[in-house]
């Protein structure tokens, strides 16, 4: 397969940039902080990317993979485990969870596998949050040696993991599968693909990057005053939202999206406080109705007049 | 009275009809003709108004329908009974009929038109309180009918009449179709597979092959043509061999 | 003995709001085989603007049903019109459900957060004179909120039969349910139906929040919590059968209370949710499906 040199040689450009940056200047705990949590969710929407972009099933619950990486690895880590098995950890109970909840929800048909697994992410919340009632938190040891630049580094990494699993599976044979799947599953069930196979395949590695991201997240975050935000349904809202306005069942969609995302949370929740989420959700249901493609898929839509006014731009200096 | 002109129609990208025109007189039974999968439904959906052609137009006494949705459609005169028949199975037979007067005139008028429906097929007034779902394959074809009349219709459109129907029953609805046409002057436009019985039944006929018009004229001299007679009739008639 | 039968009281009261909470979001499933997600949302939304009347001008909650109901009318025609009947023009209906789902999780999440920056986080209920009153049926007590929302749903689920069945309205609703085309065919408005469908859909969600904030109490994050229930009310009802959803409401009412004598209350959630996915996976057109 021919290999795109100037794509690849700028996504280069770009890596370097960033692993090379925060060694040779002070960032500023803000922009670290801004970074690290954009690769959260970076991770966790191409999480989402793969069971709703790629395969086209509407998981609402995906939040419960997240939290559920994120109380394991918390107290892995808190028991002495070293943060990267305690991680690997985290994921595995997510894909774990998966397994469990994802071999009855599957079965299900579009709508009721999107409630079943929203009720699912909610009776995760709810019975946690009864559980754990108290605020949970790591011994001082831990928080005075607190620097986030082996968060950033470890976020990174994972990043470059999850955006080569998602290339690595969509050029697959699975990865054809999900998309056939996705736009017409009878008709891929009648060409014989094993539908429900790949549904699970789909759903497994999407739990895995989400245990990525949630494990990351108990890494950055120390305490929680509430263990049951971990699966607030916000962390789907934000994977979908990204996802939507990213563009769907595309390598840089959720990229850009999570960008677009996190730059804007900043600007705006300084200015319109709590007012901005309700702005995001009217831009995410713009996007799911006038661009489905999302914004990856808006270039093109926007190309075709690019080229219409360059062209006439160079017609009128021509006569 | 309708004026088909020069229309194309799509299924997404798909091309299904290709420049039909068509004219249909008041008071006249045309027949459209042709194999399975030549283009009859979706002519007949386009006119009805669940289909719009990309190019061409359809105008009915004047007014050009492309703009007004089916059920607007209805309001002006042109009804259709669809393929299939597409009833309401879990509602009652005289809850069918009803929706078929929803139309406001029709509706103001339907206790009179049920009467009328009633008379022509009275198996239908002993099983109103059915649910149509459990009617015979000939008492749902009647009741599709009526369905349809209790809008008033001044053009009625019918898909594949005789479908699924034993020749006592197709005999008898050809009957109640010349009836109306005569009784009330009603327009009919009548889809089938069964050359034979359309073109005997009707005025006037069109013969319709792969999306596009291949044939017209008036209804006896194209049974006599050697072009239906080489290319249908082999189809209706029991035992002649093709 | 007595400990039975007001178990098997508030079962009952508590299974009739169930079923009203599922009625709206049932009508609009089944009508226009369109999911709203946002349909929990509308009920807090409901509960807020009783809540809102009650503390700014002292209107019982009760007596403000009819305000509630036109307000959420509209909001009703509203989302139908903006929202979904751009969906329609997508031919292949898992299209069309996948989007509804996109955009009324969206809508879940603009409703949410609004009602949390009018009202804040906190929970608010509606406290009047007759809010822990109870009266005595056969040894047992029943709240006089618990009754007067049996009698609403009653009320709400009678009317909404009658309607469906004995008014034009109601037949267009039917039969645009089986077969949107051949009711165009027939003459009916169907995009005009569903409008309506859609606004009576969400004056049903008001009823029920209006109940709820009187009743119990209401909070922006209550809305996905009802939607749940709901759903697990319409899985049971079956999918598409209105009139099932009344006493598809009061079976896991009943179920949920009765299990009370055995686990903990807390777990009355994870219950309602167990029950959700096994009859999906056994009986999946509904409790009541006798038919092949």
């Amino acid at each position: 397969m021919p290999v795109n040199w100037k794509k690849l040689s700028l996504l280069g450009l770009i890596l370097a940039l960033l692993i090379v940056l925060p060694l040779v200047m002070d960032l500023g705990s803000n922009v670290m902080n801004v970074m690290v949590t954009l690769f959260i969710y970076i991770i966790l929407s191409q999480s989402w990317n793969l069971i709703g972009g790629y395969t086209g099933q509407v998981n609402l619950g995906i939040v419960a993979f997240f939290g559920v990486s994120t109380m394991v690895t918390h107290f892995l880590w808190k028991a002495g485990v070293p943060i990267y098995l305690a991680i690997t950890a985290g994921s595995l109970s997510s894909v774990v969870l998966a397994a469990v909840i994802g071999l009855p929800t599957l079965r299900l048909r579009g709508m009721y596998f999107a409630v079943g697994t929203l009720a699912l992410a909610q009776a995760a919340q709810t019975i946690v949050g009864n559980i754990f009632t108290r605020t949970i938190s790591m011994p001082g040891s831990f928080s005075k040696d607190y620097s986030l630049t082996p968060r950033y580094y470890l976020g990174l990494t994972l990043v470059v993991i999850a955006m080569l699993v998602v290339y690595a599976v969509a050029r697959s044979k699975a990865g054809l599968a999900m998309v056939a799947i996705r736009d017409d599953e009878q008709a891929a069930q009648v060409t014989g693909v094993k539908v429900f196979k790949y549904k699970v395949i789909a759903l497994l590695i999407s739990a895995v990057l989400a245990g990525l991201a949630g494990g990351l997240y108990a890494y950055v975050r120390l305490s929680f005053w509430q263990i049951s935000i971990v699966f607030s349904p916000a962390w789907t809202f934000d994977a979908l939202m990204a996802v939507v306005i990213g563009g769907g069942g595309t390598l840089f969609g959720p990229v850009i999206g999570s960008i677009f995302l996190v730059v804007l949370s900043e600007i705006f929740a300084n200015t319109l406080g709590q007012a901005h989420l309700i702005v995001f959700g009217f831009i995410f249901i713009l996007v799911v109705l006038l661009l489905p493609q999302g914004l990856v898929g808006g270039a093109d839509v926007v190309r075709p007049w690019v080229v219409r006014t360059r062209r006439s731009g160079q017609q009128a200096t021509e006569a | 009275m309708l004026e088909i002109n020069h229309i194309d129609v799509f299924y997404g990208d798909l091309q299904a009809l290709w420049d039909v025109s068509m004219a249909i007189d008041e008071g006249k039974i045309v027949a459209l003709v042709g194999s399975n999968g030549a283009g009859k439904s979706t002519l007949m959906l386009s006119i009805s108004g669940l289909i719009k052609p990309k190019t061409g137009s359809i105008c009915f006494e004047g007014i050009r329908l492309d703009k007004l949705p089916a059920h607007r459609r209805v309001e002006q005169g042109i009804s259709m009974v669809p393929e299939g028949r597409r009833l309401f199975s879990q509602m009652t037979v005289l809850e069918n009929l009803e929706v078929g007067a929803s139309v406001r005139t029709a509706r103001k008028a339907r206790f009179d038109t049920l009467k009328w429906i009633y008379g022509l097929f009275p198996i239908l007034s002993e099983r109103k309180k059915q649910s149509a779902g459990t009617l015979s394959g000939g008492e749902q074809q009647m009741l599709a009918i009526g369905r349809v009349l209790m809008s008033q219709p001044r053009l009625l459109l019918i898909d594949e009449m005789s479908l699924g129907l034993s020749p006592l029953l197709v005999q008898e609805i050809s009957r109640v179709i010349e009836d109306i046409n005569q009784s009330r002057k009603l327009t009919i436009l009548v889809v089938e597979q069964d050359v034979q019985l359309a073109l005997s039944l009707a005025d006037r006929g069109y013969i319709i092959e792969n999306g596009r018009i291949v044939g017209q004229g008036e209804a006896g001299e194209l049974l006599c043509s050697e072009q239906v007679k080489e290319a249908y009739l082999g189809m209706g008639l029991p035992g002649k061999v093709k | 003995m007595n400990a039975v039968i007001q178990t098997v009281l508030i079962g009952i009261a508590v299974g009739a709001l169930y079923g009203l909470v599922a009625l709206g979001f049932g009508l609009i499933m089944g009508v226009m085989k369109f999911v709203n997600i946002a349909h929990g949302s509308f009920i807090i939304v409901g509960g807020y603007i009783a809540y809102w009347l009650f503390t700014l001008l002292g209107i019982d909650p009760y007596l403000s049903i009819p305000a509630v109901m036109l307000v959420m009318f509209a909001m009703g025609l509203i989302l139908y019109r903006l929202l979904f009947s751009p969906l329609l023009k997508y031919p292949r209906a898992e299209m069309r459900l996948d989007k509804s789902l996109l955009i009324t999780f969206g809508v879940t999440w603009i409703l949410d957060n609004t009602v949390t920056l009018l009202w804040t986080p906190d929970t608010r209920s509606v406290v009047t004179s007759y809010t822990g009153s109870t009266i005595d049926i056969l040894g047992a007590k029943l709240g006089l909120t618990g009754l007067a929302g049996l009698i609403l749903a009653v009320l709400v689920a009678v009317a909404l039969h009658v309607i469906l069945t004995r008014t034009y309205f109601g037949k267009h609703v039917r039969a645009a349910t089986e077969d949107s085309g051949a009711a165009s065919l027939s003459g009916v408005n169907v995009q005009g139906t569903y409008l309506m469908s859609c606004g009576i859909a969400a004056a049903l969600a008001g009823v029920a929040g209006v109940v709820i904030v009187s009743s119990y109490s209401i909070a922006p994050s209550g809305g996905l919590d009802w939607l749940l229930t709901g759903m697990v009310v319409i899985v049971l009802a079956g999918e598409g059968n209105i009139a099932f959803i009344l006493p598809a409401g009061l079976v896991l009412g009943l179920v949920q209370s009765i299990s009370t004598l055995f686990v903990s209350p807390a777990y009355q959630q994870p219950i309602a949710l167990i029950i959700f996915i096994l009859v999906l996976m056994f009986k999946p057109k509904g409790l009541f499906a006798s038919r092949g």
